[in-house]
C-alpha cells in the first residue's frame, strides 16, 4: 500500500466514522424535538398537524412546573457543596504528597466507577435505616446528599486537570511577599483554579439536573424532571413529555457551550 | 518541576480540605456498604426488617438458579457494551485527537451535549424512534421500504443500543486522552525508520492507546452491569437484568436483605470479572 491510498483510506473511515456516531447521538434528541411539535395526543407519526399547544399545557401542568423547581433546587445544592467538596479534594490529590495519599484518592473518587442505581439502593437502606433510629424520611434532602455523594469526585477530576497545569511558585511567590495563608488563597490559587471551578461547576450542575438513579432511590415522593419523565413513559405518554425535554434541552446547550468557552480560556492560561 | 509539598495530617493545609471528602465518603458511601453486608445477614418477616442474624438471605441466593441465570445474562449484556463501545469509540477518539483540528471544539461540545443530557429523555427519545409507528419506520416507508421494517424496539438489541449509546462518550474521553498524550515524536522516528503510516499506528499508536482502552473497558463495564433504564425502557422489561431484579426485591418484595445480598453479588462478581480480564491482559503482555 502507498501512503497516499492510506491517508485517503484512513480519511474515509476517520470522518465517516465521526459523521456516523454524531447523528447517531444526535437521533433520539432531535426525535424529541420533532414529537414535541405533535398536535394530536399520541406519540405516533404521521403527526395530526404542527402546533405549539403541549408547550402551553406544559407551562400550566403545576406536576410539572414542580419538578423543574425540585430539579432546580436539588442541583443548585448539590453544584455548591460538590464543587467546594471536590476542589479541596482536588488540590489535596494533585498538590500534597502525605501518608495515605493513595488511600485519600480512591476514597474521594470511588463513586466515579459505582453503578449510581446501587449507589442509591445502598444510600437508600442506609438512610431508610438511620430513619427509622432517627425519625427522619427520605425526600429533597437525602437527594441533595446522594447528588453530592456521586458527583464530588467528578468535580474532583475536573479541577484537578486544573490543578495539575498550574505552577505552585505563583503562591510561593505571593508567600514570600507577605501574604497570609488565606490571603494567597483568595488572591492566587482561587483565581487561577477559577476556570476549572466553573467548568466543574457547570457540569456539576448538569450532572444534578438531569440525574435519575440517585433522584428515583431518594427523593422519597419528591419528583424531578427525570422522574417525572421516567414515569410518565410508564402510564403512556403524550407529547407534553417532548416538549419538557426541549424545554430542558435549551439550558443544558448553552451551559456545555459556557464551559467549554472556560475550559479553552484555562488551557490558553496554563 | 516538582509539584508535589510534604504535608502532614496535623498540618491545617491539609486535612481541612481533606477532611469535608473523607467524612462524606466514609458516612455515605463507605459504612453504606457495610451495613449493606450486615443487613444480608439479617431477616425479614412480614414486610419488615427483623434485626436477628440469619444465614437464610444466602442460603436462598446460592440455591435459586434463577438469580445467577439473570447475573450471567447480565455479565454477557455488559462485555458486549463494552466491545461494541471500545470498536466505536477508538476510530472516534483517535480522530479528534490527529484531524479535525479547525472543528474540534464543536465537535467536543456537540458529544459532551449528547453524553450529559438526562438519560431518561434520551432513552425515551430511542422509544419514539424506533416504535413501530416512529420516526425511523416512518423515513424508512417514505423511502419505498415495506412497513414496520425496524421490528427490534422491547428486545434484547434494543437493550444493548440504548447501553451503547449512553455509555459511548466514556469510551470516546478515555482513549482520546490516551492517545492525545502519545509523543508524537514517537510517530514521527516511526516513519523515518521507515515505517508505513499503517504500521507505525499499528506499532505505536496502538499500543500506547492500551491504557485509555482499558479505563475506558473497566469505567463502561461497571456501569454497564448497572444498568436499569435502558433493559426497563428500551427491553421492555422482558429480559431484566441484575438492575432490574434487585429493584424488584425492594420495591416489590420489600425483602431488604435479600436485595442487598444480591446487590453485593453483582458488584463482587463484577469486580472479579475486572480482576479476571486485568490478569489475562497483563500475562499476555508480560508474555509477547
Amino acid at each position: 500500500m502507498n501512503h497516499r491510498f492510506e491517508s485517503a483510506l484512513a480519511n474515509v473511515i476517520l470522518y465517516g466514522s465521526m459523521v456516523a456516531v454524531l447523528v447517531f447521538f444526535y437521533v433520539p434528541i432531535f426525535t424529541l424535538i420533532a414529537f414535541s411539535f405533535q398536535e394530536g395526543r399520541f406519540l405516533t407519526l404521521p403527526f395530526d398537524g404542527v402546533s405549539l399547544k403541549w408547550y402551553g399545557a406544559l407551562f400550566q401542568s403545576g406536576a410539572a412546573l414542580t419538578a423543574l423547581w425540585n430539579s432546580t433546587l436539588i442541583a443548585v445544592f448539590a453544584t455548591v457543596f460538590a464543587t467546594a467538596i471536590g476542589t479541596m479534594a482536588a488540590i489535596v490529590a494533585v498538590r500534597y504528597r502525605f501518608k495515605g495519599k493513595r488511600a485519600f484518592q480512591g476514597l474521594a473518587g470511588a463513586p466515579l466507577a459505582f453503578p449510581q442505581l446501587l449507589l442509591g439502593i445502598v444510600l437508600l437502606l442506609w438512610f431508610s435505616v438511620l430513619g427509622r433510629w432517627f425519625g427522619f424520611n427520605t425526600g429533597i434532602v437525602t437527594a441533595i446528599i446522594g447528588h453530592i455523594v456521586y458527583i464530588a469526585p467528578f468535580a474532583m477530576v475536573i479541577v484537578a486537570v486544573q490543578v495539575y497545569n498550574f505552577d505552585p511558585v505563583l503562591e510561593d511567590a505571593a508567600r514570600d511577599c507577605g501574604a497570609s495563608s488565606w490571603d494567597v488563597y483568595r488572591h492566587v490559587t482561587i483565581p487561577l483554579l477559577w476556570p476549572g471551578i466553573f467548568s466543574a461547576a457547570i457540569f456539576a450542575f448538569l450532572l444534578s439536573w438531569g440525574n435519575f438513579y440517585i433522584t428515583y432511590s431518594l427523593a422519597g415522593s419528591t419528583r424531578t424532571i427525570p422522574t417525572f419523565i421516567f414515569s410518565g413513559i410508564a402510564v403512556g405518554s403524550s407529547p407534553l413529555y417532548p416538549a419538557i425535554a426541549t424545554v430542558v434541552f435549551i439550558p443544558g446547550i448553552l451551559l456545555v457551550i459556557l464551559a467549554n468557552r472556560f475550559r479553552l480560556r484555562a488551557a490558553r492560561a496554563g | 518541576m516538582d509539584m508535589e509539598v510534604s504535608r502532614s495530617w496535623r498540618d491545617p493545609e491539609l486535612w481541612v480540605k481533606a477532611l469535608p471528602s473523607v467524612v462524606l465518603q466514609t458516612t455515605c458511601f463507605l459504612a453504606p456498604l457495610v451495613m449493606t453486608f450486615i443487613l444480608t445477614f439479617q431477616k425479614t418477616q412480614n414486610f419488615q426488617l427483623n434485626w436477628t442474624w440469619s444465614l437464610a438471605t444466602w442460603t436462598d441466593v446460592f440455591t435459586k438458579p434463577h438469580y445467577w441465570t439473570i447475573l450471567g445474562h447480565t455479565l454477557f449484556m455488559a462485555v458486549a457494551c463494552v466491545v461494541v463501545c471500545i470498536i466505536i469509540a477508538f476510530p472516534i477518539a483517535y480522530g479528534l485527537a490527529t484531524r479535525f483540528k479547525r472543528l474540534d471544539n464543536e465537535i467536543k461540545v456537540l458529544i459532551t451535549f449528547a453524553f450529559i443530557t438526562d438519560a431518561t429523555l434520551k432513552t425515551f427519545g430511542w422509544v419514539l424512534f424506533l416504535d413501530k409507528k416512529g420516526a425511523a419506520n416512518y423515513l424508512l416507508a417514505h423511502l419505498g421500504f415495506p412497513a414496520e421494517t425496524v421490528a427490534f424496539l422491547f428486545t434484547d438489541w434494543a437493550t444493548l443500543l440504548g447501553m451503547v449509546y449512553n455509555l459511548l462518550p466514556f469510551a470516546i474521553f478515555t482513549i482520546y486522552l490516551s492517545i492525545d498524550n502519545i509523543d508524537r515524536s514517537l510517530i514521527l522516528a516511526a516513519y523515518d525508520a521507515g515505517a508505513s503510516k499503517f504500521r507505525a499506528f499499528w506499532e505505536v499508536t496502538l499500543p500506547l492507546s492500551r491504557p485509555g482502552i482499558w479505563a475506558g473497558s473497566v469505567l463502561i463495564f461497571l456501569l454497564g452491569v448497572g444498568v436499569f433504564l435502558e433493559p426497563k425502557v428500551l427491553g421492555g422489561g422482558k429480559s431484566p437484568m441484575s438492575a432490574e431484579l434487585i429493584r424488584q426485591t425492594f420495591e416489590t418484595r420489600v425483602n431488604w436483605p435479600l436485595g442487598a445480598a444480591l446487590t453485593l453479588v453483582l458488584m463482587v462478581v463484577a469486580i472479579f470479572v475486572v480482576l479476571l480480564f486485568s490478569r489475562v491482559a497483563g500475562m499476555r503482555r508480560a508474555g509477547a
